[in-house]
């Protein structure tokens, strides 16, 4: 049976569950990773004598219902059955006298170790509680003593009946933290708290069993036990009315984390084919532009672009989550961004007309993961107070709408012709020019701010370029032009060499030359006739 | 509050008891009606206000008290654009009361009422309380709507007619408080009807459905989408 368990371990490691002190029975965190013995012998050989006489106290109520079933136990070593001994004597049918109701329910199924381990911690606090109460508590324990131990045994034919490893009990992490912050919270409601815990347990057996339902019936019954057990809180409980809504939400978080795995996307269902269908359509869809869908959100604002890359980012992310509420948790923080976006580019309250082709514009970019699953998965197991009436459900009803709209979107609701909508759609051009921007409509801003920072490096640089060629080119020409200059110059200089004389002087040269000059007779003189 | 949604789409059955009744109030009507202002109106008192405290007026709650009855309100705005329209069913369902916005200047947008009007009875029988808005009375010199054909429609279909201005603040308070008046009143004939077997109500309508019996080809154009 342990070799067994150990195989079927899967999620958790085998050696946090065994016994910090290695005596090979399980341990328990609740008992700092100790086995019920271990933990016992550690730290509670003071109280035991307190449980002890709690425990007689049940024993003797016990007994006295045993013998209308002439039980033929003996009794009498009650005294010495304290828990240590009950947890270690599990496979010890005579020692299990105490809890007569669960040995009708439980005869078939042996629990292994580390179900008894649970119990304890049940019974533990159970008993916790009632050594700090007074008598007429204790007398109360008859009453809600199977109310706990009921528990068990669902858990037991759960276990015996499973044949895949992937059961509860060895479920995540995740799950065992649910489950102690889910008993945590029911001892706030003390009385209550037991009634609810019964009430959970018994539905998730029965869950169990109608696995192979179809997953309307299990969601009809999940909506039933959510009316059930809100109706049981107040006539029964009295619960407040402001405290009934954590009540309930835990109540959901605590059953769907248990049975989110064998409920979300269901193989009986096409949930899975419709999820793939629709990421299908919206990659088809990638060249819906914001102006086709008159989104009033600018993005060029680095605000708005900032929410719309959260409001994204929160609609991708209600796939990871469990619990039908957290997943419509992340839906309204997706729709605060966008009523967020709307306010920063508008200025004025979001209105519906302004918020669904947003959100519709939010899905076609984000392309959320098994929209779909997520959309059915909320609407079958969500408690339906909270999804018909309440904010939460305002916005769930908006994505509802987007991915009808998504759907069923055609050229018109674009205001496109048929054939620009059907070229689009076949991919044969895309409404963007081709040369308008070389970056994707929807790369971030930073990416976009690098593109044109970078388009304005290189025709910087392209200028600079030109205007280097253009200053050589002039340099060139200016020593051209010098050169010409002088080249003309020298050519004109040797084609009429010239001697400069002052214009009198050729004459005396000539003259002075010769010597006898004063000799001779003084030139004629032009004589005028008259006549 | 959780308690009495627990009723469902009944409306807070149980109710008697001293809780509050929970209503859900779909407001329909094309683009440019005045639908988010009449709302803003009654919730904030405020119109085309710079100093409007909420960041959205698509989905907001208002708390009465009648007659000593506690009624929760959740007011669902609807996008009004034509390309919106066959999603109508997904919004209203479940709903206990419409409130079919036209402006009275524009005689289309009192036509869409009409549809609206056709559709909801439709799907959602005689559970639902209808009110007929005329908006903007205030531009009452550009009255295409007249009065007499209007209230005579609403009549004919068990709606009732209200004239509001969401400018002036007219008609808006009293058309909230006959309309809760109206849903307290279905409510409790409900409540009656089906005695304590009440706990089943509001399965039977969880399903999500679109019809679409409307060909979109009638696009009036009239009115721009988003402002």
């Amino acid at each position: 049976m342990s070799l067994k368990s150990e195989r079927r371990g899967i999620h958790v490691d085998q050696s946090e569950l065994l016994c910090k002190k290695g005596c090979g029975y399980y341990g328990n965190s609740a008992w700092q990773g100790f086995c019920s013995k271990c933990w016992r012998e550690e730290y509670q050989k003071a109280r035991q004598r307190q449980i002890q006489e709690d425990w007689e106290l049940a024993e003797r109520l016990q007994r006295e219902e045993e013998e209308a079933f002439a039980s033929s136990q003996s009794s009498q070593g009650a005294q010495s059955l304290t828990f240590s001994k009950f947890e270690g004597k599990k496979t010890n049918e005579k020692s299990r006298k105490v809890t007569t109701v669960k040995k009708f329910f439980s005869a078939s199924s042996r629990g292994g170790p580390k179900k008894v381990a649970q119990e304890k911690t049940l019974k533990q606090g159970q008993l916790g509680r009632e050594r700090n109460t007074d008598n007429l508590l204790r007398d109360l324990k008859e009453i809600f003593a199977p109310a706990w131990e009921l528990a068990s045994p669902s858990e037991e034919i759960q276990e015996a009946k499973a044949a895949s490893p992937s059961i509860n009990r060895q479920a995540s992490l995740e799950t065992d933290r649910v489950s102690k912050e889910f008993i945590e919270f029911l001892k706030t409601f003390h009385k209550t708290g037991q009634e609810i815990y019964k009430q959970t347990k018994m539905f998730l057996e029965a869950m169990h069993q109608k696995r192979e339902f179809s997953i309307e019936e299990q969601s009809e019954c999940t909506q039933d036990f959510y009316q059930h057990v809100a109706e049981r809180l107040q006539t029964r409980g009295k619960v407040p009315p402001e405290k009934m809504e954590k009540a309930m939400d835990q109540i959901e978080k605590y059953i769907m984390t248990r049975l989110y795995k064998h409920v979300f996307c269901p193989e009986t269902t096409d949930d899975e084919k419709k999820d793939l269908a629709v990421q299908k359509r919206i990659r088809a869809l990638h060249w819906v532009t914001p102006q086709m869908l008159c989104v009033p959100v600018n993005e060029e604002i680095p605000e708005v672009s900032d929410m719309v890359v959260k409001a994204i980012t929160d609609i991708i992310e209600m796939d990871s989550k469990r619990v039908p509420r957290d997943k419509l948790a992340c839906i309204t923080k997706c729709s605060k961004h966008i009523f967020n976006a709307i306010k920063i580019t508008k200025n004025e309250p979001a209105s519906a007309d302004d918020f669904l082709p947003t959100l519709i514009y939010i899905v076609l970019k984000g392309n959320p993961p098994r929209l779909q699953s997520n959309i059915q998965y909320i609407t079958r197991f969500c408690n339906p107070s909270r999804l018909m009436t309440g904010e939460d459900g305002y916005y769930f009803t908006n994505l509802c709408c987007a991915v009808a709209f998504i759907e069923k979107l055609d050229a018109q609701s674009l205001n496109l012709s048929q054939e620009d909508f059907d070229r689009y759609m076949s991919g044969q051009s895309s409404p963007k020019k081709p040369e308008s921007e070389p970056w994707a409509p929807d790369a971030c801003l930073g990416v976009q701010q690098m593109y044109k920072n970078l388009d304005l490096l290189s025709q910087l640089n392209e200028r600079q370029e030109r205007l280097m060629s253009q200053a050589k080119k002039l340099e060139k020409d200016l020593i051209d032009w010098t050169d010409g200059i002088a080249k003309e110059v020298q050519d004109i200089v040797e084609k009429y060499p010239l001697e400069i004389k002052p214009p009198s002087q050729p004459l005396a040269a000539i003259d002075s030359e010769n010597v006898e000059n004063d000799k001779l007779p003084p030139p004629l003189q032009p004589q005028v006739y008259a006549g | 509050m959780a308690a009495a949604a627990g009723g469902g789409g009944g409306g807070g059955a149980g109710a008697s008891g001293g809780r509050a009744y929970s209503f859900k109030v779909v407001l329909l009507g094309e683009g440019c009606v005045g639908k988010t202002s009449l709302v803003l109106r009654y919730c904030e008192n405020k119109f085309n206000d710079k100093h409007i405290t909420t960041l959205q007026a698509s989905f907001l709650t208002k708390k009465l008290n009648i007659g000593g009855k506690r009624v929760n309100l959740a007011i669902w705005d609807t996008a009004g654009q034509e390309r919106f329209h066959a999603l109508g069913p997904i919004y209203y369902r479940d709903s206990n009361g419409a409130i079919l916005v036209y402006d009275i200047t524009d005689e289309d947008s009192f036509q869409k009422v009409k549809n609206w009007v056709k559709e909801l009875r439709k799907m959602l029988g005689n559970e639902i309380c209808l009110c007929i808005v005329g908006n903007k009375i205030d531009l009452e010199k550009e009255r295409h709507v007249s009065v007499q054909e209007a209230e005579t429609y609403a009549e004919s279909v068990g709606a009732k007619h209200y004239h509001t201005s969401a400018k002036q603040n007219k008609g808006i308070e009293e058309l909230f408080l006959d309309l809760c008046k109206r849903m307290i009143e279905t409510a409790q004939v409900d409540e009656r009807a089906k005695g304590n077997g009440s706990s089943q109500q509001g399965m039977a309508r969880r399903g999500v459905q679109i019809i679409d019996d409307e060909p979109q080809g009638q696009s009036s154009g009239g009115c721009c989408s988003s402002g």
